[in-house]
């Protein structure tokens, strides 16, 4: 007896002698795993998704330690006219009720924003509206102060006086979902013809909390469901569709349940990984069943042991190789630094492998208890001809045209794989909705018309007061003032030229700009102080004056324009004394986007590598690895290619695509030339073992790639058009492994033979 | 039974106890008219403490007179730190029209004047405001006694601005004043936010009495409890009655 028939007659045996310990342990896993599942929490900080060690995120950190956390709640007032009566006493009564409110650190309204003017001699620094205006004479008035007033103009009333906005820094102490809820409920208290929307970065998290719950709800069962009719069609009786279905939910509950066990957080990528077992944990189950069904279709008459033990030859090892490969591949993700990357990498593989070594215990149990079983044929019996036919059809064109079909899909790759060239990288979190959606509308509203919704911070260290670092602030701000895709730029070097204007008239030296010495700058605060309020800069300068905060409003967050803006000041370091560190919420994205690309880049070298070496040791030969890896590469440049022409951007999700196609598409292989080997063993030659594989393993590669892609295909009614084109991107990417296992493997072993698919892969 | 009689007598006993306290309009008011001296000089420090600890000061020579149809006026001259001594400062305190204000920045050789009429707004970026450094009109608020006016020889009285623009004109929603039974001087002020809790104590450290009762608050403590910054008035020096001319008053006299 071979060694490997060995290994299989003792697994029979220790199955056939342990079942019901495996069955009940199985179960009571997955009950225990599914209990725990609910305790899952979601954190929907993207800033968490790298690691607090890093750069960005230090930098922004001590910047918020300065000057307050920069996350803003944005409270969006449209209407024809603004400046309406009704309009501003609604506005107003919102305002005065966020005034009152504990979880509002400070805010910028309409009704706090000050105007500093000189008028008859005097400097009035007020505010804005007094009182509302009675009628069209006041409300022209007003909307004249509006107009050129730097702290209101494009800040609380929108240039076309069709919008106005109330800002709120919220107050980190108190729960962030508390502060929000009371928000809600002043704006629903205060009802209004004019449209009242609610934005900024806290409002991100609530919907991202919200829709990551409602997908998990809608998504998970909807894959399930799927994955059960899959199952259902393409192996016919329910005894058979209900044993590697229970490997899905127990191994998905197991994966799922070690996500609060462990004290990890849900996170958009996290829901991925449901849905990521979902599809994969499915798959040795099907090998096992089908091939089941195939040895009591050839000998009915065989006891359970005998099937049991046939089983085990002729599959224990390639599934074994399968899913030793699949982890391998999606381990690839912890040289990730995005850190719920590299959760999801532990999850899915701990997953995989619970999914794996109950495929290779649970449903041989399961087999033996409920008596050999039927060969799953009668009912589906059309479709499996069906099936047939086209392997047949499809062996035959391979064995016809090998040569043609290298060449073919060698120029396809090529062609598509040139748009890896533009693929574009995007960690917007506003992107991750929809246009509907009313975070993308409220954010493209601010965008458009309060100078943007995401901010760069940059905080100087020095003499403050000094001509020198206010001059150095001075051009920096008016320098990334006049960049493309910069809406707003805040300085105190601003706040110094408005009080210059309400010193100086328009024909002195020192009108609109920044005195010269630092007495001067000094007592100009003073004066300012006298109608002003401490809080007034504390967003922009320390009480201390050692510190200076200059806040950049993006209208363009593209990665590409945080770069130049980056770029631009760093180029201000050594011009004036003061030291400039850089950091916000966008700063950290352009961090993320790097990291994206390096992660991206690393865990597709890790993940082929890793499964490059056990393909060379499953097929004892390098020759084997690199035959083994071809579909993958061929994957890999269409699927990055695809996305790149398509404009699908690599972003959170989507940069755990390469290392989920490699886990996924290298089974496929692995199948087809194990397949291959056995029959070619027989001494049938090339063509017939080609014939033989395609349409006897054939058959189960296929169900298996339609169950993987139907796993994922729940994904396209995600609610984030990241997880959607994510969805995408599986069907393009198994796809692809699909052709690369049934159409490029058997093309390129007729067409150059190689010496490895000879041996036996059996043999120690 | 029992416990209803007890609670009945207690009641009844607070209930006669507030109605022998002087209505608390009569306090505040008298409070007030006691606390408005005529011609002062001091010299003031102006202490801010952040919440690091880290603390800034400013020291200030001041002389107020009262002029005719309740006018005061304050001349304020810096004298640290360096880069803004010099500065000088004239305060009318109108009762009835918005307050003036004059400056003179001595590095910019310009005077300017300041409107403000907001009286919630803080006095010289510290955590006073300047209804914290003059006395508000009584008819402002709406006044009453709390339960423990009377008690501890205080009467301890609660304001609350009549309406809602008074609310937000002082920024905020009530006012406790702690003030002696005998000498009608101000000893403690609680101010409470919109959401009715205490943000704000300012605690009287130090008075110099005048003759005929009146006093002025020589020492005062401003904590913000939400901002944890504290703000402290130190006056020394303090000359009462000397003879200081109009003209000291005057904006000419601020560029002298």
């Amino acid at each position: 007896m071979q060694p490997s028939g060995l290994i299989s007659d003792r697994m029979t045996d220790f199955v056939i002698r342990n079942r019901w310990i495996i069955i009940t342990s199985c179960i009571l896993l997955g009950i225990i795993s599914g209990i725990i599942i609910p305790f899952s929490e979601t954190d929907p900080e993207i800033r968490n998704y790298i690691p607090a060690s890093m750069k960005s995120r230090i930098d922004t950190d001590t910047i918020e330690n300065e000057f307050g956390v920069q996350d803003m709640v944005v409270i969006l007032f449209t209407d024809s006219s603004i400046l309406e009566r009704e309009n501003l006493e609604v506005i107003r009564n919102i305002d005065r009720a966020l005034s009152r409110m504990p979880g509002i650190t400070s805010r910028t309204s309409p009704f706090t924003v000050r105007s500093i003017k000189s008028e008859e001699g005097a400097m009035i620094a007020e505010r804005l509206i007094k009182r509302i205006p009675e009628d069209s004479d006041e409300t022209r008035e007003l909307q004249q102060k509006v107009t050129g007033n730097r702290f209101a103009e494009n800040i609380v009333f929108s240039h076309d006086m069709t919008s106005a906005s109330i800002t709120a820094f919220i107050d980190k102490n108190i729960p962030e979902t508390e502060t929000l809820r009371k928000i809600d409920s002043i704006i629903r208290c205060n009802p209004a013809r004019m449209e009242i929307r609610t934005g900024g970065l806290p409002y991100i998290r609530k919907y991202i909390i919200s829709d990551v719950r409602k997908d998990a709800i809608k998504l998970v069962p909807l894959a399930l469901l799927i994955m059960l009719l899959i199952l259902k069609i393409t192996l016919g009786s329910w005894r058979s569709v209900i044993m590697p279905f229970s490997v899905v939910m127990i191994s998905t509950f197991v994966s799922m349940g070690l996500l609060p066990l462990i004290g990890w957080k849900m996170s958009i990528i996290t829901l991925l990984l449901p849905i990521i077992m979902v599809a994969v944990a499915n798959n040795y189950g099907i090998y096992l069943t089908a091939r089941q069904q195939e040895i009591i279709r050839s000998e009915p008459s065989l006891s359970g042991r005998e099937v049991l033990r046939r089983l085990y030859r002729s599959l224990n090892m390639p599934i074994l190789f399968s899913g030793l490969t699949t982890i391998a591949g999606i381990l690839g993700l912890l040289t990730h630094s995005i850190i719920p990357a590299r959760q999801v990498g532990i999850l899915a593989a701990t997953g995989v492998a619970v999914a794996l070594f109950m495929s290779l215990m649970l449903i041989p149990s399961l087999i033996y208890q409920t008596g050999p079983g039927d060969s799953g044929i009668s009912k589906s019996d059309n479709k499996n001809l069906l099936l047939d036919k086209l392997l047949k059809a499809t062996s035959r064109f391979i064995i016809k045209h090998s040569g043609k079909i290298l060449i073919i899909s060698a120029l396809v790759t090529i062609i598509l794989s040139t748009g890896i060239l533009i693929i574009r990288i995007d960690t917007n979190q506003e992107n991750y909705f929809p246009a509907k959606h009313p975070v993308k509308m409220t954010s493209e509203l601010i965008n458009k018309k309060f100078g943007g919704s995401q901010t760069i911070s940059v905080m100087l260290e020095g003499d403050i007061l000094s001509p020198e670092v206010m001059k150095g602030i001075d051009n920096m701000t008016r320098d990334i003032e006049k960049m493309d895709g910069v809406g707003d730029v805040y300085s105190i070097s601003l706040a110094i030229r408005e009080m210059s204007k309400a010193i100086f008239s328009e024909d002195e030296k020192g009108y609109n700009s920044i005195p010269d010495s630092k007495e001067a700058i000094s007592q100009m605060f003073e004066l300012y102080y006298m109608s002003g309020e401490p809080d007034d800069f504390k967003q922009l300068i320390n009480p201390e004056n050692t510190k200076a905060h200059v806040l950049i409003k993006l209208s363009d967050a593209s990665n590409a324009n945080i770069k130049l803006i980056k770029k631009e000041i760093s180029g201000f370091s050594g011009l004036f004394p003061a030291t400039i560190v850089t950091g916000g919420y966008a700063i950290i994205m352009d961090d993320f986007a790097g990291e994206i690309i390096k992660g991206q880049a690393s865990s597709l070298i890790l993940a082929l590598f890793t499964v490059f070496i056990l393909l060379s040791i499953i097929f004892r030969s390098f020759k084997g690895g690199m035959t083994g890896s071809i579909p993958l590469a061929f994957s890999i440049l269409i699927g990055f290619g695809f996305m790149g022409l398509t404009g699908i951007a690599l972003d959170a999700a989507t940069a755990l695509l390469s290392s989920i196609m490699i886990g996924v598409g290298v089974d496929f292989t692995i199948q087809y030339l194990w397949c291959f080997n056995l029959n070619f063993k027989k001494g049938i030659g090339y063509i017939e073992a080609t014939q033989t594989a395609i349409t006897t393993i054939g058959r189960s590669i296929i169900i298996n790639a339609m169950g993987v892609m139907a796993g994922f295909s729940v994904l396209m009614f995600s609610g984030f058009l990241s997880i959607r084109f994510f969805g995408y991107m599986v069907f393009i990417s198994i796809g692809s492994c699909l052709i690369g296992a049934l159409l490029i493997i058997p093309a390129f072993i007729l067409k150059f033979r190689p010496s490895f698919v000879e041996k036996d892969f059996e043999r120690k | 039974m029992k416990i209803s009689v007890t609670a009945l007598f207690v009641l009844l006993t607070i209930l006669q106890g507030a109605a022998q306290l002087p209505e608390p309009e009569i306090i505040m008011d008298k409070s007030r008219e006691l606390s408005i001296a005529g011609t002062i000089s001091a010299n003031i420090t102006l202490t801010i403490t952040e919440k690091n600890g880290s603390t800034r000061n400013r020291t200030f020579a001041m002389s107020t007179k009262s002029f005719p149809e309740d006018v005061g006026k304050r001349y304020i001259k810096f004298l640290s730190p360096p880069d803004v001594k010099g500065t000088a400062m004239l305060i009318i305190d109108n009762l009835k029209t918005a307050d003036e204000m004059w400056i003179y920045l001595p590095a910019l050789k310009k005077t300017r004047r300041i409107v403000s009429s907001e009286k919630g707004k803080s006095f010289m970026n510290s955590e006073f405001t300047n209804a914290d450094m003059s006395s508000p009109p009584v008819s402002d608020f709406v006044h009453k006694h709390t339960t423990q006016s009377g008690s501890n020889n205080q009467f301890v009285i609660e304001s609350i601005p009549v309406d809602e623009d008074k609310a937000d004109e002082y920024g905020y929603s009530k006012k406790v004043s702690y003030i002696d039974k005998v000498n009608y001087q101000v000893q403690k002020m609680e101010i409470y936010n919109f959401e009715n809790v205490i943000y704000k104590i300012i605690e009287i450290k130090g008075i110099h009495n005048l003759p005929e009762g009146k006093f002025i608050v020589s020492d005062m403590l401003s904590s913000n409890l939400r901002t944890n910054r504290k703000s402290e008035i130190k006056m020394t020096n303090i000359a009462e009655g000397a003879k200081v001319d109009d003209s000291v008053f005057s904006i000419q006299n601020l560029e002298r």
